[in-house]
């Protein structure tokens, strides 16, 4: 199972094993991530979920598509390096993978 | 002394009262007639619904236990629901069905035709319950003749007797018609040329093994009955809130670009889905009590929203307030899948609606609830408008 980090606003470090077809949302709530609330379930209309990808994996993630991008437009916290974890799926190729929960919104 | 019975029809009526002494003297209550636990305040259930390890959907999502043997999207924790849910998730995102606007507008527009000039109309059975309907049957692939009969069916399956803790009779036997319905079209389909919707892409994940056969009958059910009840209910529990509350229909009216959070005060104010259940996992220790493994536990998810902890002046109708966060789509693995859809349908119906009636009143001593320990609205709303 592929693990993934979230380093939550108070600095902690949470690491969560993502099952399969998960997403970075998913996965946090599995790990009880504080900060990644996932409202809306993961229909790309909340924003929630947000997270900052850590520089390394920001290329080695899955594109970005137009709605996530526009929902991202929208955020105060929003980075080069943002993505919604409601929509990046979790594969094997993600193990490691490190992402920072920015304040909420 | 305080009770929460979401079987007793008077709750039905007026729930608030009930809710606000829950949040207040008793966040964690137990209903020792019927064996379950009820979280009431924000934080409670917003952690609840992030927290399925604890809070498991896999024993259903009603207090009484479920019939079905088969899992479906609402009674399954992950992986199974990762699985489930993935498969058309992706289809409700809000640009997804932002394209259904038009067909929305017409479908709303024929039914609206009739009454235009009368200055009457039912605001449930002659607009609400059946455009929700006419859309997910469409999303669907169902012929239209058959909407009316589905949308009866359905209505039978949520119903239930006061009192008694179980489906009835009737709900079982239109639970049946259903699955066989959807089991005939499913039939129907594999003879004829391949379709691009919901239901081809269920039918496709049974082809490659993703799920059996009565897990898409199971899916197709949840979904019929999803996009049919709550939507109705949600314009009805609209038209409802702004005549009890004509300074903010003006408003509404002066800034029609209130109407989204309009919708989503209504939602946190007065949604539809009172209350969903998980079942804890282990003991759960909570202001004081300790709730056991094994037990059901009642999401209020109504009360919830008006939790003055989270929201300030909860108990007033603020249509410029914008509660985005509230918990009347639910939260976490489980929101509701058809919000956006939900969002869209009541859009374009209070735009529709409002345009077409000027002054309105809702004729109260005509009003008639549906009786559901779950959903809360009406079943009638007469209303009297300036044609």
């Amino acid at each position: 199972m592929p693990k993934i980090t979230y380093v939550q606003q108070d600095g902690e470090a949470v690491t969560a094993d993502a099952l399969p077809l998960m997403t970075l949302m998913e996965t946090a709530l599995m790990g009880g991530v504080d900060g990644i609330i996932g409202t809306c379930g993961g229909i790309c209309s909340c924003a929630t979920c947000h997270v900052w990808v850590a520089p390394e994996w920001v290329d080695r993630l899955p594109p970005m598509g137009q709605e996530e991008a526009d929902m991202i437009e929208g955020l105060v916290h929003r980075r080069p390096e943002s993505r919604l974890g409601c929509q990046v799926q979790v594969d094997e190729a993600l193990d490691g993978l490190v992402v920072r929960v920015p304040p909420a919104e | 002394m305080l009770n929460y019975d979401p079987f007793d029809y008077a709750l039905h009526d007026d729930p608030y009262a009930t809710y606000r002494r829950l949040r207040d003297e008793a966040p964690v209550f137990h209903n020792e007639k019927f064996g379950f636990w009820a979280l009431s305040r924000y934080d409670d259930c917003q952690t609840a619904v992030r927290n399925f390890g604890l809070f498991s959907s896999a024993q259903g999502t009603t207090l009484e236990p479920i019939k079905a043997e088969v899992p479906t999207l609402i009674n399954a924790d992950p992986p199974v629901h990762t699985k489930m849910r993935h498969l058309i998730a992706g289809m409700f995102t809000p640009a997804k069905v932002a394209v259904l606007e038009a067909d929305v507008r017409a479908l709303a527009g024929e039914l609206l035709a009739p009454h235009r000039d009368s200055g009457r109309i039912d605001i449930i059975t002659d607009f609400a319950a059946k455009l929700p309907m006419a859309i997910i049957s469409r999303l669907l692939g169902f012929p239209k003749a058959d909407e009316d009969m589905l949308r009866g069916l359905t209505d039978t399956v949520v119903h239930r007797d006061e009192g008694v803790f179980e489906m009835p009779d009737e709900g079982m036997h239109a639970s049946i018609k259903l699955y066989g319905y959807f089991a005939e079209d499913m039939k129907r389909r594999a003879a004829g040329p391949p379709r691009d919707d919901i239901i081809a892409a269920l039918m496709d994940a049974e082809r490659s093994g993703a799920l059996s056969h009565e897990e898409v009958l199971g899916y197709i059910f949840i979904l019929s009955i999803a996009g049919n009840e709550t939507t109705t209910k949600l314009i009805g529990n609209m038209i409802f809130q702004l005549h009890r509350h004509p300074d903010q229909l003006a408003l509404l009216r002066a800034e029609p670009e209130l109407l989204p959070s309009a919708i989503e005060e209504t939602m946190r104010y007065d949604g539809p889905t009172q209350m969903m259940a998980r079942t804890a996992t282990r003991d759960i220790a909570l202001h004081g009590r300790t709730i056991p493994a094994g037990a059901k536990v009642a999401l209020l998810f109504t009360c919830a929203n008006r939790d003055e902890r989270k929201y300030e002046d909860a108990e007033v109708y603020d249509v410029r307030r914008n509660p985005r966060d509230h918990l009347g789509f639910g939260g976490g693995l489980h929101a509701c899948l058809g919000a956006a859809l939900a969002r869209l349908e009541a859009k374009v119906a209070m735009e529709e609606l409002l345009a077409m009636m000027g002054d309105f009143a809702v004729e109260e001593a005509g009003l008639q609830r549906m009786h559901s320990p779950q959903v809360r609205g009406f079943t009638h709303v007469p209303v009297a408008f300036a044609a």
